[in-house]
C-alpha cells in the first residue's frame, strides 16, 4: 500500500483531519483515565474484609424509658437470637465493621507519649466476636467468658486482654513477636496482646490504615446497643424478618434503629465507588459511540466527496480491494496520529491527577490496550463506507466530466 | 430576514436528518455530561449566603496535645471543634453580638399521634442566635430567644418535614413534643431551608440536611446529650461522669460569632488571645498560640468540602464538551461541503456573503439551542438516577437551578456558535455559481 497518496489526499482535507485527529486524542486520553480510575474503585471495593459479609445481620435497637436497663435486657436478646434456628453465633459490639462510623486511638509498644503512636481501630466485642465475624486466630488465644467487661455508662479502665489485627501487632513490633507483649494507652496503662487476628477491615472504608485494629473484651450496655449477627451460609434472608419480629417481641417499647444484612451496609459504605464505576461507564460508552459515530461520518463524506475520483481509478483498474484500502488506511492513519496524540493527553492528565488528587501512578498497559482498541473499532466505523466506496461503480468516471 | 433565516435553517435540517439529528445528539450528551458534573460542583462550591459570608466566622482555638499537633499532615492546624468548656467560657464573655455554639445529637421522639411509633431524629444543639445568624426562614413562630438560653428552657423548632410527619403540617407552635421522655414546646417551625453546603457544620457533614429538630444548648448537662458527629480527646482522661466529659479537654463542639466590620474581627482575635493566655497560666493551652477565626467562604476552602471524585468529574465533563464541540464541528463541515452548490445558487442569484453566513450561523444556532434543551433534560435525568443511587442523598444536591439551565443554555449556544464559525465562513467564501459547472 502507498501511504504518499493517502498523505497528499489527506492534506486538501487538513482541517477536518486534525478535529478527528483531536478528537480520537482527546477520547483515547479520557477513556484510558477514567478505565483506570474504574479499576482502582473495584479493586477497593474487592478487598478482603476479612469477615463473612454475606452471612452476617446487623441489629441496632434503642431503649427510650428512662428506666431502660441495657445489660439485662441485652443478655436476654442475645439468648433469644442465640436459640432461634439458623444462627451460628451472635456478639454485641460498639461498632459495625465497615459500617461507617466507629472509634478510633492510638497505640504504642513503649510507655513514651512523645513518641507517634500506631493508630488503630476500637473494637469492643465478646468472646463469641471470632466465630460471629468468621475471622480466625494466627496467633494467641481468644478471651475467656470471664474476662468480658460490662461497660455500662460510667465504666472506665483499661481492659486487661486484647486482640490485634496482624497489621497493627507489625505496626507495634516489627520483628513479629508482638504475642504476649504490652500495647500501651498512654505512659502508664497497658494491655497484653493475646491473640492475633489474620485480617479484619476496620469500620471506615476510606481510613488510610483499614486493616489496623484492635478488639476489646466486653460488652457495651449503653441505651444504643449493635448485635452481630452470623446466620448459617445463606440464611441472612429468611432471618432478616424474623430477627427484626424477635426483638419487638422481646421488648416492644424501643426503637429498632434497623435490622440489615451485613452486606447491604457495606454496600452503602462503598455507594460512591459503585457510583463513580456507573458513571465512568456510562461516559466511555456515551464517548466511544459519539467518536465512531463521527469517525463513520467523515469517512462517508470523504467518499461521497471522491466518488469521481474512486471510478476514475476503477476505470483505470483499481480493484474492489484496492478501494477499500485505501479508505481503511487512509483511517488507520487518522486514528494512528490521534493514537499518538492521545498518548500525550493521557500521560499529561495521568500526571496531573497524580500530583493533584494523590492518585496511583497510570499502568501503561492501560494505555496500549485502549489504542489497540481504538484501532478495531475505528477501523469497524469507517469499514462500512469504505465498502460503499468500494461498490462504486468505474462507469461513474465517464459521466458528466 | 430572522423568520426567513430560521425557516431556512429547518428545511436544510430536514433535508439531512440523519446529520442534523447526530449534531443535536452529539451537542446534547456533551451539555448533559458537562451540566451534571458541574451541576455536582457549583452546588458544592457556591457561597450559600453570599450577603452574609464575610460576617460569619467560625472560630478555633488550639487546645491540643502539646506534644502532637491535631492534623499531624498539617501541624500548623488548629483543631476542628472546640472543647465545652471553651465554648461556654465564650457564650459568656467573647465580644460579638450574636454567637452561637453548636453540635448535632439524636434525641427519641414520641410523636403526638399515638398511632405512630416512637422514633429517632437528629437535632441540632445550639443557642437562640442561630437563627438570625444564619437567616433561618420561618413558616410559623420563631426561635427561641436569650431568656429562654439562659433558663434552658425545654423548646424546640421543628423543620417543615418534621412538622407535617409530626402535626401533619398544621401551625403546631405551643403544641408539646415528647424528646428523650421530656416536655417540649413547639416555639417555631422553620420554611423549606436547604443550604447547600450546609456550611455551618461542614465536620458533622457538609452535604447532609438541615436537622429536623433544634433545641437550646444549655440543655446539655440536664439532659447528658452527646455529640452524634465527631468527638476527638487526646489525652488519657478519667471520665466517669456526664460532668467529666463536660470539663475534658474533648473537642466535640461547633462555634461561630457574627462580626460586622474588620474592628469586631480584631476585637474577638484579641479576646480569643487573652482567654487562651489566661488559660496558659492554668496548665491548659500548652501549644503556641494558635487562634484563628474564618469567614464561611474561607472556611469551606479550609475544610475541602468538595470530594476528589467531584472534581474528577467536573474535569472529565469538560473533555467530554470539547469533544462533543468537536464532533459539531467535524458534522458541520460534512453538512456544509454538501450544500456548497445551493449556496452557489444563492449566491448567484444574489445573495450576499454576510447573508450566507447569517443563515448558516442561525442553523447553528437552531441545533444548539436544541441539544441544549435536551442536554438540560438529560442532565436532570442523570441526576435523578444519582440521587436513586446514593442512600440518604441530599435533594439539593441533584437539583438544576435556574443558573444552572441558563449556565446550560448559554454554553450550548457558545460551544455551537463556535463549532460553526469556521464551518460557516468555510461556506460562504464559495464563489457564485463556480459549484455548478460541476452539475
Amino acid at each position: 500500500m502507498e501511504f504518499r497518496p493517502i498523505i497528499s489526499a489527506l492534506t486538501r482535507h487538513k482541517t477536518s483531519s486534525v478535529l478527528v485527529i483531536i478528537q480520537i486524542g482527546v477520547t483515547l486520553a479520557i477513556v484510558v483515565n477514567a478505565t483506570f480510575i474504574i479499576k482502582q474503585r473495584i479493586d477497593r471495593t474487592n478487598r478482603p474484609t476479612g469477615m463473612d459479609v454475606d452471612n452476617m445481620i446487623v441489629a441496632v435497637v434503642r431503649g427510650i424509658e428512662d428506666d431502660y436497663d441495657p445489660l439485662a435486657s441485652i443478655l436476654r436478646d442475645l439468648d433469644a437470637i442465640r436459640s432461634m434456628s439458623g444462627i451460628r453465633a451472635v456478639t454485641t459490639t460498639n461498632s459495625v465493621p465497615l459500617g461507617g462510623s466507629g472509634s478510633s486511638t492510638g497505640l504504642r509498644s513503649i510507655p513514651d507519649e512523645s513518641t507517634a503512636s500506631v493508630p488503630t481501630g476500637t473494637f469492643i466485642m465478646t468472646e463469641t466476636a471470632l466465630e460471629t465475624l468468621g475471622t480466625s486466630l494466627v496467633a494467641g488465644r481468644n478471651f475467656y467468658p470471664e474476662e468480658i467487661v460490662h461497660y455500662v455508662p460510667g465504666t472506665t479502665g483499661t481492659p486487661t486482654a486484647i486482640l490485634v489485627t496482624k497489621a497493627l501487632a507489625d505496626k507495634l513490633y516489627p520483628d513479629g513477636d508482638a504475642l504476649g507483649k504490652p500495647a500501651y494507652w498512654g505512659s502508664t496503662e497497658s494491655s497484653t496482646i493475646i491473640g492475633i487476628l489474620g485480617h479484619m477491615q476496620n469500620a471506615w472504608v476510606d481510613w488510610g490504615d483499614t486493616d489496623q485494629l484492635h478488639i476489646r473484651p466486653g460488652m457495651t450496655a449503653y441505651t444504643t446497643h449493635r448485635y452481630l449477627i452470623r446466620t448459617q451460609p445463606g440464611e441472612v434472608d429468611r432471618l432478616l424478618p424474623l430477627v427484626e419480629e424477635k426483638l419487638v417481641e422481646l421488648d416492644a417499647n424501643r426503637i429498632i434503629k434497623y435490622v440489615r444484612s451485613h452486606r447491604d451496609i457495606v454496600d452503602q459504605s462503598y455507594q460512591i465507588d459503585t457510583l463513580m464505576v456507573r458513571i465512568l461507564v456510562t461516559v466511555i460508552v456515551i464517548l466511544v459511540g459519539l467518536t465512531s459515530l463521527v469517525i463513520l461520518g467523515l469517512v462517508s463524506y470523504h467518499v461521497v466527496q471522491r466518488t469521481r475520483q474512486i471510478g476514475t481509478r476503477r476505470a483505470l483498474g483499481a480493484t474492489r480491494s484496492d478501494i477499500l484500502r485505501y479508505f481503511l488506511t487512509e483511517n488507520w492513519i487518522i486514528t494512528t496520529a490521534g493514537a499518538l496524540l492521545g498518548s500525550l493527553l493521557t500521560v499529561a492528565i495521568s500526571f496531573a491527577m497524580e500530583t493533584s488528587f494523590e492518585l496511583p501512578r497510570l499502568d501503561m498497559n492501560y494505555l496500549l490496550v485502549s489504542i489497540l482498541l481504538l484501532w478495531c473499532i475505528s477501523q469497524f466505523s469507517a469499514w462500512f463506507p469504505a465498502r460503499r466506496a468500494a461498490t462504486v461503480s468505474p462507469a461513474i468516471a465517464t459521466r458528466s466530466v | 430576514m430572522l423568520f426567513y433565516n430560521i425557516q431556512n435553517a429547518f428545511r436544510s435540517m430536514k433535508k439531512n436528518p440523519m446529520l442534523t439529528a447526530l449534531m443535536i445528539a452529539a451537542t446534547a450528551v456533551g451539555i448533559g455530561v458537562s451540566m451534571t458534573m458541574i451541576t455536582l460542583y457549583y452546588l458544592m462550591a457556591q457561597n450559600p449566603i453570599p450577603h452574609k459570608s464575610e460576617q460569619l466566622y467560625r472560630i478555633q482555638v488550639d487546645s491540643w496535645n502539646p506534644m502532637h499537633p491535631f492534623d499531624g499532615n498539617r501541624p500548623e492546624r488548629a483543631p476542628n471543634q472546640v472543647t465545652y468548656r471553651d465554648a461556654m467560657a465564650f457564650i459568656d464573655s467573647a465580644p460579638a453580638q450574636k454567637q452561637s455554639a453548636m453540635f448535632e445529637t439524636s434525641l427519641i421522639v414520641r410523636p403526638p399521634n399515638p398511632d405512630q411509633l416512637p422514633f429517632e431524629s437528629g437535632a441540632r444543639v445550639t443557642y437562640g442566635d442561630f437563627f438570625s445568624m444564619f437567616d433561618v426562614p420561618f413558616l410559623f413562630g420563631a426561635g427561641w430567644d436569650e431568656l429562654m438560653d439562659t433558663q434552658a428552657s425545654q423548646v424546640v423548632v421543628l423543620t417543615r418535614n418534621m412538622n407535617n410527619r409530626l402535626f401533619g403540617g398544621e401551625n403546631s407552635v405551643g403544641r408539646e413534643l415528647s424528646l428523650n421522655n421530656r416536655y417540649f414546646t413547639v416555639v417555631g417551625v422553620i420554611d423549606t431551608w436547604r443550604p447547600m453546603p450546609r456550611y455551618f457544620d461542614l465536620v458533622g457533614g457538609a452535604l447532609d440536611e438541615v436537622n429536623d429538630l433544634m433545641i437550646p444548648m444549655t440543655l446539655t448537662p440536664s439532659m447528658e446529650l452527646r455529640s452524634a458527629a465527631n468527638t476527638s480527646g487526646w489525652k488519657a482522661e478519667d471520665i466517669k461522669t456526664f460532668e467529666d466529659r463536660l470539663n475534658s479537654e474533648y473537642v466535640w463542639i461547633q462555634y461561630w460569632a457574627e462580626l460586622k466590620d474588620a474592628r469586631a474581627k480584631d476585637e474577638y482575635l484579641g479576646y480569643l488571645d487573652s482567654y487562651v493566655t489566661e488559660q496558659k497560666k492554668l496548665g491548659r493551652f500548652q501549644r503556641p498560640l494558635n487562634n484563628h477565626i474564618h469567614s464561611v467562604t474561607e472556611w469551606m476552602d479550609y475544610s475541602e468540602i468538595i470530594p476528589m471524585e467531584v472534581k474528577l468529574l467536573v474535569g472529565i465533563g469538560l473533555l467530554f464538551l470539547l469533544v462533543s464541540l468537536l464532533s459539531t464541528v467535524s458534522l458541520l463541515l460534512t453538512k456544509f461541503t454538501g450544500f456548497f452548490t445551493e449556496v452557489s445558487i444563492r449566491r448567484a442569484l444574489g445573495a450576499s456573503r454576510p447573508a450566507i453566513l447569517q443563515q448558516q450561523l442561525v442553523e447553528v444556532v437552531v441545533i444548539g439551542i436544541a441539544g441544549g434543551l435536551i442536554g438540560i433534560g438529560l442532565t436532570t435525568v442523570s441526576l435523578k438516577a444519582m440521587q436513586a443511587s446514593v442512600e440518604d442523598a441530599p435533594e439539593a444536591l441533584f437539583h438544576m437551578n435556574w443558573t444552572l439551565i441558563g449556565l446550560a443554555i448559554l454554553i450550548s449556544s457558545l460551544t455551537s456558535l463556535i463549532a460553526g464559525l469556521y464551518p460557516a465562513w468555510r461556506t460562504c467564501l464559495v464563489e457564485p455559481a463556480a459549484e455548478l459547472k460541476n452539475l
